[in-house]
């Protein structure tokens, strides 16, 4: 192997480092950061992700409240819950947990999130100001894959990046986001033609599509970064079951300059930057309190 | 020369007549005519040429045309209380604020102000969001041109390999997504990409949308390729002032496999789209299917 291993573990404490002294000094001036969690119906699916952001929220110095409703619950029941949350001066995120009942669609829920307290960065004027290139409040993996890449020794500007998938939530914003610091981006997808041309033009590849082994080290530039966003459940010849991500993880670390280990990469960079938005997002609505009520302040 | 030169005002006429009839057809079946709000701050010379332009496409496609002059200067609070107003009014179901406003309005906060269902420019934040994720949206009318001529041109555009040169908010990034949108590759290049050439050449669509006149040269071009140039530059030439593109056209029109002439070209299908957003806007205001082939 001759590609640098990227520690998302290590990033990731850092960044909670950071957001622990940020949440701290927001607390000292009486606007301690706090999450709500939103699930419905079934809590096994997504017990995992909620029990990390528990983790990861205390570690940070964040509240967090996880609330779990019935799955008969309807979506303007669903959506009155929300009003309530975004009125409540004491919430200053929600995260949404996916997956949802069938008759409740999330992008009306995502919908429902006031801009100010989205720190999933899903509602569309989150989006609309990624791509305006104002970085408030990112979708969160798709920032943590970036996040990740800044702390490479590469220059962002004329770099030359390819984007592999190009879901709403991570592989188009993940494209403007690196289009706003200046590299050429090129998204491929199912429907492109050669993948391996354009992955092999560029100097940092992300990859997000849930397709084990998509990217082989003879698609990689040598030198290049890659990114590992997938993440998949994979059995082996044991039945053991496994996580893995995009990549084809040996192929690729002989010809890579650095790469993300699926899993430690960008999973936990993506729950620091959960807690990060959380703080981001108190600091807006503190600023925007004071500029509306307490102006002599 | 080999290209087919894509008639852009041919093309335009036609969106233009489609969206004519559509409007007949709401008058007759349904009782309503779509309006269209154009809002003009101030005495800027230009400005005032486009937003009378507008007007007449408003009238001659049988739609409404509601036309709101406020003094150079005009405080916020005044705009605000009109779109406000606009934003009210169930005659009118698309509003533009004519750009660039005076210096002491904040347009982005102005934009933001107007109901993303009659945001017919497509600039609101929201729009941008939703476009960006894919969601039903009101798009911005230059690029949403581009789409339908390269639709015209190609049939399907899935697969193919897209360059867009130039990020601005109101072509380059809105395009990049339209064509993501129909699956093509999407490349955008811009000022600090290294080699322009070598990503242009591999593009078999290339939409030109930077500003600099005649910039992309044939060399620059793969041969067969569609070029779209949506570049509009005022240059001098033997002591004449002339309209030139991004692409330098003799050159290009040699290798190119279709290119759009400036003028003539992507130029005269941006007042035919905001119309054609003013139609879908209606329809979908009053719970109507969207016409066909009007909207990404």
């Amino acid at each position: 192997m001759t590609a640098t291993l990227i520690d998302g573990k290590a990033i990731a404490a850092r960044m909670r480092d950071e957001t622990r002294a940020e949440a701290g000094r927001l607390t000292a001036l009486g606007w301690a950061p706090r999450l709500v969690s939103i699930s419905v119906g079934d809590v096994a699916a997504a017990e995992l992700y909620v029990r990390n952001q528990q983790k990861s929220a205390e570690a940070a110095g964040v509240g967090f409240e996880a609330r779990n409703y019935p799955e008969s619950i309807s979506l303007e029941q669903l959506q009155g819950v929300l009003a309530g949350l975004n009125a409540d001066p004491r919430v200053n995120g929600i995260i949404i947990q996916r997956p949802l009942p069938a008759h409740i669609p999330v992008k009306a829920l995502q919908k429902a999130v006031h801009p100010m307290k989205d720190v999933e960065g899903m509602h569309p004027s989150s989006i609309g100001n990624i791509v305006y290139n104002d970085l408030t409040l990112g979708p969160c993996t798709a920032v943590a894959a970036v996040e990740i890449l800044k702390t490479l020794p590469l220059k962002m500007e004329g770099l030359d990046v390819c984007v592999i998938g190009h879901s709403e939530i991570v592989g188009k914003p993940i494209a403007f986001l690196m289009m706003g610091l200046g590299a050429t981006v090129t998204v491929c997808h199912h429907m492109t033609r050669q993948v391996a041309v354009h992955s092999r033009a560029a100097d940092a590849v992300f990859v997000a599509v849930g397709k084990p082994g998509l990217v082989r080290g003879e698609m990689l530039k040598p030198g290049a970064a890659l990114i590992d966003i997938g993440i998949n459940r994979i059995a082996d010849s044991d039945g053991n079951t496994r996580t893995v991500g995009d990549a084809e993880f040996a192929s690729c670390a002989e010809v890579a300059g650095w790469i993300t280990p699926v899993p430690g990469g960008v999973g936990p960079v993506t729950v620091a930057i959960l807690m990060k938005n959380a703080v981001l997002a108190t600091q807006l609505q503190m600023e925007h309190y004071r500029t509306a009520f307490a102006a002599a302040v | 020369m080999t290209a087919k030169v894509i008639d852009g005002k041919a093309f335009a006429a036609n969106v233009r007549a489609r969206v004519a009839e559509h409007v007949a057809r709401l008058k007759e079946e349904n009782g309503l005519v779509p309006g269209l709000a154009v809002v003009l701050v101030g005495e800027d010379p230009a400005s005032k040429v486009y937003v009378k332009n507008k007007h007449a496409s408003t009238i001659e496609v049988g739609m409404a045309s509601f036309e709101h002059r406020l003094p150079t200067e005009a405080g916020e609070a005044e705009l605000l209380a009109l779109i406000d107003k606009l934003n009210a009014d169930p005659a009118v179901h698309g509003i533009l604020v004519q750009l660039p406003l005076p210096g002491h309005l904040n347009s982005e906060l102005v934009i933001n102000r107007i109901d993303p269902a009659k945001d017919v420019d497509g600039f609101h934040i929201s729009n941008v969001g939703l476009l960006g994720t894919g969601q039903k949206s009101m798009v911005p009318c230059t690029p949403l041109g581009c789409l339908m001529m390269l639709r015209d041109h190609h049939g399907k555009l899935a697969g193919l390999n897209a360059v867009v040169v130039g990020r601005s908010n109101i072509v380059g990034k809105p395009m990049a997504q339209l064509l993501l949108g129909d699956s093509c590759t999407v490349t955008i290049a811009h000022s600090r990409t290294k080699d322009l050439a070598e990503v242009c050449r591999r593009a078999d669509i290339l939409v030109a949308a930077v500003g600099r006149p005649e910039m992309i040269t044939g060399e620059m071009v793969k041969p067969g390729a569609t070029v779209i140039d949506v570049g509009i530059n005022r240059i001098e030439r033997a002591g004449k002032a002339r309209l030139v593109g991004d692409v330098h056209y003799e050159s290009a029109a040699a290798v190119a496999g279709a290119i759009t002439p400036v003028p003539g070209g992507v130029g005269p299908m941006t007042i035919a789209c905001l119309l054609a957003n003013t139609l879908t806007a209606c329809c979908r205001a009053n719970g109507l299917a969207e016409p066909e082939g009007l909207t990404a």
